[in-house]
């Protein structure tokens, strides 16, 4: 079997794995570091939950190897905010009711981060855009947009 | 066990050593959308992934000498937003925004789109549209140009040979007589694979139309340029009854399948119903 | 933001707690990414495994060979059903009452004649999931492939392909009965008569099925499962030849279940290959599996015959019903009775008959999905409807206000509904808020709208004689613990219970822990299903609280020397009612306000000290506490609801009570058609329910919003495609769900009428929220075209043939 060694940051913490050059990020994510927040869906792209910021991008974690992000800097929602430092959108998300089972929260917030971060007085319909790639099933999606542009309203904090 | 090998050049002298010592077993990656889910669901086993997202060279949008050169690593994203491709070729704008999701476009390239060569994808109508040419690495560091007319041969099945690459879309910057437009048909407004497309580009002389070039997707085994309508199109007057006569002859042109996105009879009425919308639009 | 909230007659009340559009306490976890689904969950020496499925949906199984299998290193263990103890249980569909006459085969492994494609077949256990895999592939299955039949009516004909072991494809039958049919048509100005069709659709949780399972320290199986039903655990201990307190089953936050994890998914696997095995072991679906091989919601088709004279007044209404089950019975009999006791709407008729029937085929086995066979009836009932209004020249709202049924009125059932019913006030608040009809954009854009009411029960059948159990206790600080069996699927299920128990014992929803969804350790709430969780573990909830606070009050009496009808209890004190200068909620819906996460941030809720502090008449929570702590007074109490209950009813009448309350509401859409492509752009959708009381307006708005989408995507893009029971569409980009740029924002109203028969005079809404959007939308595009479509979804190439264009 080939192995291949790569590190990357995820969250700012250093990680190595081996990994063969079929595993993908979400695999290795998942599998080899315990990164439980990032999601499994449909390993196929199609709807979002294992979305993370792979060098600034947001991107399918499913849809990317291993071998690829080799070097590069990972983020996921734990990299956006956390319970000593909550993010506005996350706020934001408990706030308007955004959540229902949570499933695809992680997902929506690394979206709605990255939107934000390119275009901070995202309208309704840029951010209903930013996160056509993020199912949800649960919520309608208008509470979503609702915290999302609560957060683009106000100034970072 | 899985013995799938994985090699990732930082340049082009690189690239070059592998795809000569490999040429009958490697497949390249750029972003891998659709490498994937291909690796995945069983479709594709590759013996060898070349990875070609850290050459420079593949990775850039370009305006000079009248063209306009696209490199085949460049991202749906990129080229959604960039303000070159909206300037001189919107239709390839809006075809980039409308593919996929923005998760999806943000690896997704245009060379990965072409040579994955799906009859619906989206960058090939607006590219065969303006008369696109594709530029080919070959092993032994040849090059070769490939018009993009030529490209398609068959379902998923392209020009390119053991160890090629393509490197770059290159395209003549229209000018100021000729508009486009194009449209996607799909289930949904996100996401959603095509099920009829159409782009246009149309070079008028006053009321004339001097060049037209009809690009449609879905429709057929690979995305097609139709030129019997072009040709109905060229040197004449559009007048409603010429645009009936395109719609006939484009519905006898087209092979539409029925798969589970939709019957061929409706693939077939809305391919012409686009075709109509997409020449009026452009010559507004 | 909130939703508006139309007041009515009846006084409401300002609770602190309840009705205040709070945080939910789960939110933090799920924001910070620390919620831990069902496989976000690991144990040392745990296996992986697989399922082998038929490749045939219709196949008779000969042999499977496993050999190969079992010799590739790192398998553990390979089952067939040889090595399942009971691998063929019968469910009677009771939850604590055996109810006769169905009985649900459930069969854990194939071993004689394959129903579906997907069936299983082989449990595998591997150290890896990628040898699991491998070994799969290296299993060798016989089959001899057998005719199948994959049409319920074909399936219904004497001489059909015999799908199970019975000899008739036909699981059940009901009717019902109400006056003369042949009278009423007879007495009709206007028949309208039509064949509706539904497709198979999935529910397209974003979690797909999942679970880790091991033996605990005692050897009791332990299944950590994404589950609705935590009861399961007997069906499993059956299985498995177990004592029932011998298998334990918790079910953490869910992402999703909407019906589909209501049935038994993963428990069984897991359970088997940790007896077997003795080591942890973890199994996830794939997506494909999830669409092909998971319980689906059922295909109907519809006939209906509508009369009514030129008032608009209904006189008669034929129906029948036929659904297609799909290869095992599970919950088809519920779902069809659900469709029969619905299959009129909430609408008065004089004449009525229903007949309707569920069919085994060779499709995927179709369950439970959210609303539970009332969605079906819905499409075709409010379809009617409107060409009835269109034939007698009356606008839709009319020919409803002419028949809705009102508090006090009997169904075609018999049944009264005694408890509020405002439909008609839905249908009225739906069509203001709509407003002026939008201009179209250009020639080949029409614009329409539509209307659709439904009724939906909420609560189980009554003759299931459901209950629920809930724990309520303070801890010496006065701090609230609440354990519960409840699932939390997404609904804020355990987060209504918070605010009950903070509301009675007069505590900041902050100060509230709850603990939901272990069968050895949460008293049991019975299934997150049926729309019941709110009314039932409410309810028990409310009765544990009121216990402990009738506990605290009579405490307080004796410190205050008062009795204990003069005491209130709010915001941590016990106090002389009157002597209050204010009553000082919580300050503001903040969520600042409340403990964020890991006790980071505490509460700074405003919990401002009664302006009279006179010890003579206020005396705070904490002391009361430890008095009665030093004399042995219990501030606990476990408290079981239990459902008004009826016996079953006589399937060939269907007259009788059923269900205890229904949930009514309206919806109503505004789309723009293009008339050349067919595509339908949806530009306004209002939704409107008598929610009764809404506990917390976030999570009740979130139920109308999320149910709007969830019952769009039925009406305009959702199909499982089936050809000869083989899945053609098996991937979320084949089987297509509204995306954030598929609808607009849905506006919702919410009514309190406070006539609910959950806490506080709650409702259900959970799945009344999603029955009448399909046909709101049939009925818009009907009214932009003027011509209807009988069948879901309503595509652009249905548009466009019904338009005559193709």
């Amino acid at each position: 079997m080939m192995t291949y060694s790569i590190e990357t940051n995820v969250n700012g913490r250093p990680r190595a794995a081996e990994v063969t050059a079929r595993d993908t990020l979400l695999d290795v994510l998942r599998d080899h570091w315990d990164v439980f927040e990032v999601k499994n869906g449909c390993e196929q792209g199609d709807c979002g939950v294992c979305t993370v910021i792979l060098s600034g991008k947001a991107v399918n974690a499913c849809l990317t190897l291993a071998v690829q992000a080799n070097g590069k800097d990972v983020v996921t929602v734990k990299g956006i905010g956390s319970p000593k430092e909550p993010h506005l959108l996350q706020t934001k998300f408990v706030e308007h009711g955004a959540i229902q089972c949570g499933f695809c929260t992680p997902g929506m917030l690394t979206s709605a981060k990255v939107l934000l971060d390119q275009n901070p007085k995202a309208n309704r319909q840029e951010i209903r855009e930013a996160i056509a790639g993020n199912l949800c099933r649960c919520t309608g999606y208008k509470k979503i947009v609702d915290a999302i542009e609560a957060a683009a309203a106000k100034p970072e904090s | 066990m899985d013995n799938t090998e994985y090699l990732r050049p930082s340049n082009l002298k690189e690239l070059s050593q592998i795809m000569a010592g490999h040429k009958d077993r490697a497949t390249v990656i750029a972003g891998g959308t659709n490498l994937i889910p291909q690796m995945r669901n069983g479709g594709k086993s590759p013996e060898l992934i070349v990875d070609i997202g850290d050459i420079q060279d593949f990775s850039f949008i370009m305006e000079d000498d009248g063209f306009i050169s696209i490199g085949a690593a460049t991202t749906i994203a990129e080229i959604a937003s960039s303000d070159i491709v909206s300037t001189f070729s919107s239709i390839l704008a809006s075809s980039a925004r409308e593919l996929g999701n923005p998760l999806i476009r943000n690896r997704a390239t245009i060379g990965g789109n072409l040579a994955n060569a799906s009859p619906c994808a989206d960058t090939a109508l607006p590219l065969l549209a303006l008369d696109a040419v594709i530029r080919i690495l070959s092993p032994g560091d040849k090059t070769r140009d490939v018009v993009l007319n030529n490209f398609f041969h068959g379902y998923r099945f392209t020009d390119l040979g053991k160890g090629e690459i393509i490197t770059r879309i290159i395209f003549p910057k229209p000018d100021d007589e000729t508009t486009g437009s194009q449209i996607k048909i799909g289930l949904r407004n996100a996401a959603a694979i095509s099920v009829a497309s159409i782009a246009v580009m149309l070079t008028m002389e006053g009321k004339i139309c001097r060049k037209a070039r009809i690009a449609a997707g879905s429709v057929a085994p690979i995305p097609m340029r139709v030129s019997r309508v072009e040709q109905l199109l060229e040197n004449q007057e559009i007048s409603t009854t010429l645009l009936e006569q395109c719609k006939a002859i484009m519905k006898k042109e087209i092979s539409p399948i029925s798969d589970i996105r939709g019957s061929a009879e409706y693939r077939s009425y809305v391919t012409a119903v686009i075709l109509e919308r997409n020449i009026q639009r452009a010559l507004s | 933001m909130i939703a508006k909230r139309a007041d009515t007659e009846s006084a409401k009340v300002d609770y602190r707690v309840i009705g205040k559009p709070l945080p939910r306490h789960d939110a933090w976890g799920k924001v910070y990414g620390e919620t831990k689904y069902a496989n976000d969950f690991k144990l040392p020496n745990m296996l992986y495994a697989k399922v082998l499925r038929s490749r045939y949906a219709a196949a008779r199984l000969l042999s499977i060979n496993t050999r190969d299998a079992e010799k590739l290193p790192g398998v553990v263990s390979v089952m067939t059903a040889k090595d399942v103890p009971n691998n063929e249980t019968v469910t009677r569909f009771g939850q604590t009452h055996a109810v006769g006459g169905f009985e649900g085969l459930y069969r854990v492994l194939a071993n004689k004649k394959i129903r579906f494609k997907g069936e299983a077949a082989v449990l595998v256990a591997a150290e890896k999931r990628d040898i699991a895999e491998k070994a799969m592939g290296l299993i060798k299955v016989e089959y001899e492939p057998l005719e199948g039949v994959f049409d319920p009516v074909a399936a219904m004909q004497p001489g059909a392909y015999q799908v199970g072991e019975d000899k008739s494809n036909i699981i059940c039958s009901y009717k019902v009965r109400k006056g003369s049919i042949e009278e009423g048509f007879a007495h009709a100005d206007v028949i309208v008569e039509n064949t509706y069709q539904v497709p198979m659709v999935d529910h397209a949780y974003l979690e797909p099925e999942s679970g880790v399972a091991w033996l605990d320290d005692d050897g009791v199986i332990t299944i950590r499962a994404a589950t609705q039903v935590i009861e399961h655990f007997r069906g499993v201990a059956d299985v498995l030849g177990l004592p029932h307190n011998k298998v334990r089953v918790i079910a953490p936050m869910v992402g999703g279940g909407f019906g589909g994890k209501e049935d038994i998914t993963v428990e069984t696997y897991l359970a088997l290959l940790v007896w077997k095995t003795g080591r942890p072991v973890s199994l996830t679906y794939t997506r494909e599996e999830s669409i092909i091989a998971h319980g689906k919601r059922h295909p109907y088709i519809m006939r209906y015959k509508t009369g009514a004279t030129k008032d608009g007044k209904l006189v008669a209404m034929e129906a029948e019903l036929i659904s297609d089950a799909g290869g095992y019975v599970y919950l088809s009999p519920w779902v069809l009775l659900y469709s029969t006791v619905q299959a009129t709407g909430p609408y008065d008729i004089a004449h009525v008959r229903v007949d309707t029937h569920t069919v085994l085929t060779n499709n995927t086995f179709c369950s439970a999905n959210r609303g539970f066979g009332g969605p079906q009836p819905c499409f075709a009932y409010e379809s009617q409807l409107d060409e009835l209004a269109k034939q007698l020249n009356l606008s839709p709202l009319e020919i409803r206000k002419c028949n809705y049924l009102h508090t006090g009125d009997a169904m075609a059932t018999g049944r009264v509904l005694e408890h509020r019913v405002e439909t008609e006030q839905t249908a009225e608040k739906v069509l203001e808020a709509l407003g002026p009809p939008s201009k179209p954009k250009s020639p080949p854009e029409k614009i329409g709208r539509g209307v659709a009411s439904s009724m939906m029960s909420y609560g189980r059948m009554m003759f299931l004689h459901d209950t629920s159990r809930s724990f309520v206790s303070l801890d010496l600080d006065g701090s609230v613990t609440v354990r519960c069996g409840v699932q939390d699927i997404g609904g804020g299920q355990a987060s209504s219970l918070a605010q009950i128990a903070a509301e009675i014992l007069g505590v900041p929803l902050s100060d509230v822990n709850v603990y939901i969804g272990d069968s050895a350790l949460t008293p049991l709430a019975g299934t997150t299903t049926a729309t019941r969780q709110l009314y039932m573990s409410g309810n028990a909830t409310l009765k544990a609280a009121r216990v402990v606070r009738d506990n605290l009050l009579k405490k307080g009496a004796e410190i205050l020397n008062t009795s204990p009808e003069n005491l209130d209890l709010k915001d941590r004190e016990i106090f002389i009612q009157n002597h209050r200068k204010d009553t000082l909620g919580l300050k503001k819906t903040d969520p600042e306000c409340n403990v964020n996460y890991g006790g980071t941030r505490k509460a700074v809720v405003a919990v401002e000290t009664c302006v009279d502090d006179d010890p003579d008449r206020v005396v705070a929570l904490e002391d009361v506490v430890k008095a009665c702590a030093a004399e042995g007074m219990p501030l606990f109490n476990v408290a079981q609801f239990n459902a008004p209950t009826r016996e079953l009813i006589d399937f060939k009448t269907c007259q009788g009570k059923v269900f205890a309350d229904f949930t009514f509401g309206t919806q109503a859409i505004e789309v723009s058609v293009d008339e050349e492509t067919g595509k339908v752009t949806v530009l306004k959708i209002v939704s409107c329910y008598d929610v009764g009381q809404a506990i917390n307006p976030l999570s009740a708005e979130g139920q109308l919003e999320g149910g709007a989408l969830y019952g769009l995507g039925y009406g305009m893009m959702e199909n499982v495609i089936m050809e000869k029971g083989i899945t053609l569409s098996p991937t979320l980009a084949e089987y297509l769900i509204p995306t954030a740029v598929d609808a607009p924002d849905v506006e919702t109203i919410m009514i309190e009428s406070g006539g609910g028969v959950g806490p506080f005079g709650a409702k259900g809404i959970g799945e009344p929220s999603c029955v009448p959007t399909a046909p709101a939308l049939a009925n818009a595009v009907s009214d932009a075209l003027g011509v209807r479509i009988y069948e879901l979804p309503i595509t652009p190439e249905k548009i466009l043939r019904a338009l005559g264009k193709i």
